[in-house]
């Protein structure tokens, strides 16, 4: 039989032992001994069967006075060295947290293909439909049917990429514009007609610092009742500012292309200086950014529209060329340059 | 082309002088400026003086002692040049004068006699090239004493101007002068033509191609005197960035430069017969031209020539036998009109682009000659003291039909969205040369030196120049359609998927040699082994179009790991062209990747090289992401490794392949580890339709794993799909977790074990549900595979 005088001995026991742990295990063990099966107060417990009822109960409070005051203990100590250990822990965990991540892997769509999609959204948005057509074409979309006589020199073996395909050896060439796809969606639609084309086209050019012999460019084309030179000014001034921002200026230069009567160069105030002067724009302030103009006549009739009831504006931009003007690339060949060094830089 | 605005001025008195304000005139009337030079004399304390006497040098052989009278007391210069005699003027830097480059002109002795000052040669004065001899200046070119350079044109400003194809008119100083005038509203005079003449000519012009040459007019000057032009002459030439060569060339150039009609002078003496013949060429036929290149002529080219000898390619460049020289005296003055088209074909086939062919290319004024030829004769017997003959040749066998073109009055508003009242268009076509009558429509009179207008557009676009295109104001007009279409959505799925996957896009030429789609390893049947050729290709490399994209892909692996950068991992989306039954080749958009190297730059990831795992995942994501249901058939690819490639399926159908390069074809590629590639058919990869969403069953999953023991060649796909048809509609998920050969199994043998999760969208699943479901699997793949549930 324990006495009550030994366990309250206990008390000042725990006290000591909890005092030399130092560890959570340890604790648990110096509870065990003391709280557990076979503990003195697990045996004074089991010793108040044999006691007298009507001290049962208050010898019964105390134990549990004591054994709870020894948990108490217990419980303050453990926290105490669990919060030590779970710092240690963490502290052993720790990572340089400035060494270089396990990476998903990155990769990117590319920088004419992201200005490409841009200026076709710039376009969906205000109601146009994408339209595409084959890049190898024939020579009567992509010459005659956009009244480019057979005499003109663009057609010339020098500038335009012929292909062997069929009997005519001038008849089936690599596009040299995006516009052949107005052409023949025009002869398969009526108007209204609103799209724009972005695509490939291709130059019989060496390469250098302006010139690759493959580009892209998108075309504009919108032919309905009442389109003006004026809708032409508006739907570029929009677009130039969704693309470069607000506050630019155009000015539009009379120029001559066979598909467009009257016909206009458009340039925009530099992006960089606000039309100041500076090495992107050669000091001139302005950038020559696209040709435009007033659909022909003679294109819309063979398109079986009639230029008398119907009118439109056209344009055609260089996509690469847009990309190298906003991102500052110096030279045209990076674009088709498979090389990571410039790929990683197309965000 | 350069346009001296001192040159312009001469035949419009412009309101301002100021470079800038009227280079910005010219480029909004569609004569573009690119840029605008200033020149200056760059030299003070410089003389006109009259040699008095020339002296040899007392003690020297090589140099002279003048004697001149530069406007004061004689003075006596040492000179090194002996091209001058006395009575020549000449120009003299004084002491103190300042030449260009910041030489400073001092009293200097030479041999023992002192010089002070020196006569000036073109270069020192910054006045021309010629360093052989003295400046001399034409007979009476100024008092002695005249300050030199106030006898010079200068300060003037020179245009770079930009003429557009369709401006013939606008290739001439004249032409631009009367742009100008037509926009400031002012008089633009015609430069002066009179002459006498002096008996009857000879020469004899005979037209034998009409419809390439439609005029043609020759004029005689006789007792010329060749020699250099004066020095105004020279530097016009010279500031238009012609090089002068003597007074009869310099007038032929001179006139083409005003009027912007190209004009030839020819030796009339070294002309057979005095006969002209303006005939095709015969294919084959010889000419030497002025810049003495032997030319083998066609039967497409035309030629100015003699009687025998073609003289000259009409409209392009005269030829050297005919060429005035020092010794000529009579002159013939040829000018003529061609047509326009064929002098371009002919000057490209010959790869000549002479000023001559600039301007009748775009369609010279056919009623030019006539005047171009009178102001060319004047000049000439003017500064060669020649006379002009009589007798002057016109043959004109096409006379052009005046262009009429009626112009409603709306029409410019219709076109231009803005209103611009009937007299105003009416002002704005008479001061460009037209003539109007009436005004609804207005009855257009289109005057013969702009042949590029023929319609109402035309004239629409004539209003707009001068109304000013910055004045039509700007007005957004929304369209009526938008947005893109299923497809070009799904194009864009497929590569934002690929660049979330870890892949670069590149955008290569779509031009391959044959040598690099030989190198494919392909089948010798295989329709990408019969690339469409370019007939004009740039070089051997870029001869065919491709019929796949890996060359491009394989292309840009070399060249990133040739340049250090060995782990690539790259797409590309893109045409290919393949013979097909239509007019135009097949063109099929292709959507392949490629990569190599290691799968993370970061060593510390330890991630391994690429191999055709990632290949095989890349093409999960792929078609996970677009939600096509897919399979990989393993077979062997040509061009791939046979072990490691396959068909990507759906419904039956080969959509693309995937796997590793055959080593062989890396190795020929200079890549030295796997490469791992798929190439797919864009239109394939369409998404599939819209699927059911399923609701997530709240109740708990019976999972299980099940190991197989399979032959080796047995597809783990069709497995799969032995369990998948067997398990019924509870299976909610099966992944395989362990694939082993060895150990316990016998040779030939494979275990591939799989884990699957059961669950039941309407209740809990006890294991005795499943137990029955186990041995119907085990069932079937024994009799499918010929396997065998290991353990079980």
């Amino acid at each position: 039989m324990v006495s009550l005088e030994d366990l309250s001995g206990l008390q000042t026991r725990a006290e000591a032992d909890l005092a030399e742990a130092s560890t959570v295990d340890a604790v648990d063990a110096i509870s065990s001994a003391l709280l557990g099966q076979g503990s003195p107060i697990a045996e004074a417990r089991r010793g108040l069967r044999d006691v007298d009822p009507d001290e049962r109960r208050e010898l019964g409070r105390a134990i549990s006075e004591i054994a709870e005051a020894i948990e108490a203990v217990v419980d303050e100590r453990r926290d105490v060295l669990a919060a030590i250990e779970r710092a240690e822990h963490l502290a052993a965990d720790r990572v340089d947290m400035t060494l270089p991540g396990r990476r998903p892997q990155r990769g990117s769509s590319h920088l004419v293909r992201q200005v490409w999609e841009e200026v076709v959204d710039i376009f969906t948005a205000i109601g146009y439909t994408v339209a595409s057509g084959p890049e190898v074409e024939t020579a009567y979309y992509n010459f005659d049917a956009l009244n480019t006589p057979p005499t003109h020199p663009a057609r010339l073996e020098s500038d335009t990429l012929y292909v062997e395909y069929g009997d005519d050896p001038e008849g089936v060439l690599l596009r040299t514009q995006t516009s052949p796809v107005q052409a023949r969606w025009m002869e398969s639609h009526d108007p209204p007609v609103y799209i724009v084309s972005p695509g490939r086209v291709y130059r019989r050019d060496a390469v250098d610092a302006t010139h690759t012999p493959v580009f892209h460019q998108m075309e504009g084309l919108a032919v309905d009742d009442n389109i003006t030179f004026a809708d032409l000014k508006g739907t570029l001034a929009y677009f130039i500012e969704q693309f470069f921002g607000p506050g630019a200026r155009q000015r539009f230069l009379p120029n001559f292309f066979p598909f467009t009567e009257p016909s206009a160069e458009m340039h925009t105030s530099c992006h960089v200086c606000g039309g100041s002067g500076c090495r992107t724009c050669g000091g001139t302030g302005w950038i020559e950014l696209l040709g435009c103009g007033v659909v022909d006549p003679f294109v819309l009739e063979t398109a079986g529209y009639d230029p008398s009831q119907v009118s439109g504006f056209a344009f055609g931009v260089g996509i690469d060329r847009l990309a190298m003007i906003r991102y500052d690339v110096p030279e045209l060949r990076y674009f088709f340059d498979a090389d990571m060094r410039v790929l990683e830089q197309y965000r | 082309m350069k346009a001296s605005l001192r040159w312009i001025l001469e035949y419009v008195e412009l309101p301002t002088r100021d470079p800038e304000e009227l280079g910005e005139v010219l480029s909004n009337l569609g004569v573009e400026v690119e840029g605008i030079e200033t020149i200056e004399t760059q030299f003070t304390g410089v003389v006109v003086a009259k040699v008095l006497d020339v002296n040899p040098h007392p003690n020297a052989d090589k140099v002279r002692v003048a004697t001149l009278d530069a406007g004061g007391d004689p003075i006596e210069v040492v000179c090194g040049a002996w091209n001058f005699e006395a009575g020549a003027t000449v120009a003299y830097a004084t002491v103190g004068a300042m030449l260009p480059g910041g030489f400073e002109v001092g009293a200097k002795e030479i041999r023992g006699v002192v010089s002070p000052g020196m006569i000036c040669s073109e270069v020192e004065l910054g006045l021309g090239d010629e360093s052989d001899g003295i400046l001399v200046l034409e007979d009476g070119y100024a008092d002695a004493g005249t300050e030199f350079a106030s006898t010079l044109p200068y300060p003037d400003a020179v245009f770079d101007v930009s003429i557009t194809p369709n401006r013939p008119d606008a290739m001439s100083i004249h032409g631009i002068a009367r742009d100008l005038g037509a926009f400031f509203d002012l008089p633009v005079t015609v430069p002066e033509t009179s002459f006498d003449e002096d008996g009857s000519s000879n020469a004899v012009v005979r037209i034998e191609a009409p419809d390439r040459c439609t005029r043609f007019t020759a004029r005689e000057v006789k007792d010329v005197t060749v020699a250099p032009a004066p020095l105004w002459l020279r530097l016009r030439l010279r500031d238009a960035g012609v090089r002068p060569i003597s007074n009869v060339v310099d007038v032929s150039n001179y006139v083409m430069l005003e009027f912007g009609q190209p004009l030839h002078a020819f030796d009339l003496d070294r002309i057979t017969d005095e006969t002209i013949v303006v005939r095709l060429a015969e294919d084959g036929e010889k000419l030497t031209t002025l810049d003495e290149v032997e030319r083998t002529l066609t039967a497409d080219d035309l030629v100015i020539a003699g009687v025998d000898e073609p003289l000259g390619l009409a409209g392009i460049m005269g030829g050297g036998d005919s060429e005035v020289s020092d010794t000529t005296t009579r002159v013939l003055i040829e000018v003529a009109h061609f047509e326009p088209t064929r002098v371009l074909m002919s000057g490209k086939r010959h790869a000549l682009r002479t000023e001559a062919v600039a301007r009748f290319e775009r369609g010279v004024d056919p009623e030019l000659p006539p005047v171009a030829s009178a102001r060319a004769a004047m000049l000439t017997a003017m500064l060669g003291e020649g006379r002009v003959v009589g007798g002057f040749v016109d043959e004109h066998p096409r006379p052009p039909e005046p262009v009429i073109v009626d112009l409603p009055d709306h029409e410019a508003e219709r076109l231009l969205g803005v209103e611009i009242a009937v007299d105003q268009q009416v002002g704005y076509l008479t001061r460009l040369g037209f003539g109007v009558d009436g005004t609804n429509p207005m009855r257009v009179t289109v005057p013969t030196y702009r042949p590029d207008v023929t319609r109402p557009a035309d004239l629409v676009e004539e209003i707009a120049r001068i109304h000013g295109y910055n004045e039509i104001p700007s007005r957004l007009v929304i369209g009526r359609g938008g947005g893109l279409n299923e497809q070009q959505r799904a194009v864009r799925a497929v590569r934002s998927i690929m660049a979330g996957a870890g892949f670069y896009e590149i955008m290569s030429f779509d031009f391959l040699g044959l040598a690099e789609i030989q190198s494919l390893r392909l089948d010798e049947d295989d329709p990408r082994l019969d690339p469409v050729r370019i007939r004009n290709p740039l070089n051997e490399e870029q001869e065919y179009l491709r019929t796949t994209l890996l060359p491009g892909l394989l292309a840009g692996l070399r060249r990133s790991t040739q340049r250090n950068r060995p782990n690539a991992a790259l797409f590309e989306m893109g045409s290919v062209f393949l013979r097909g039954d239509a007019s135009l080749p097949d063109q099929p958009e292709h959507l392949a990747f490629a990569a190599t190297g290691a799968r993370s730059e970061s060593p510390l990831d330890a991630a391994g090289d690429y191999s055709v795992e990632d290949a095989l995942g890349t093409v999960e994501v792929l078609l996970g992401s677009l939600g096509i249901d897919a399979t990989i058939k393993q077979r062997s690819v040509a061009g791939l490794h046979p072990g490691r490639s396959g068909s990507v399926m759906t419904d039956g159908t080969e959509i693309g392949v995937v796997g590793e390069l055959d080593p062989d074809v890396s190795d020929s590629w200079d890549l030295n580890g796997r490469v791992i590639v798929g190439e797919f058919d864009l239109a394939l990869l369409a998404p599939g339709p819209p699927v059911p969403f399923v609701v997530p069953s709240p109740y708990p999953p019976v999972v299980f794993d099940l190991a197989f023991d399979l032959p080796n060649k047995a597809a783990t796909a069709d497995l799969l799909a032995a369990v998948e048809a067997t398990a019924g509609g509870d299976l909610e998920r099966i992944v395989v977790f362990d694939v082993f050969r060895g150990g316990p199994l016998a040779v030939d043998r494979k275990s591939v074990a799989v884990r699957l999760t059961m669950r039941s969208a309407e209740r809990t699943l006890s294991d005795e549900e499943v137990a029955p479901v186990l041995s119907r699997i085990a069932e079937r793949v024994s009799d499918e595979l010929g396997g065998s549930l290991r353990g079980g």
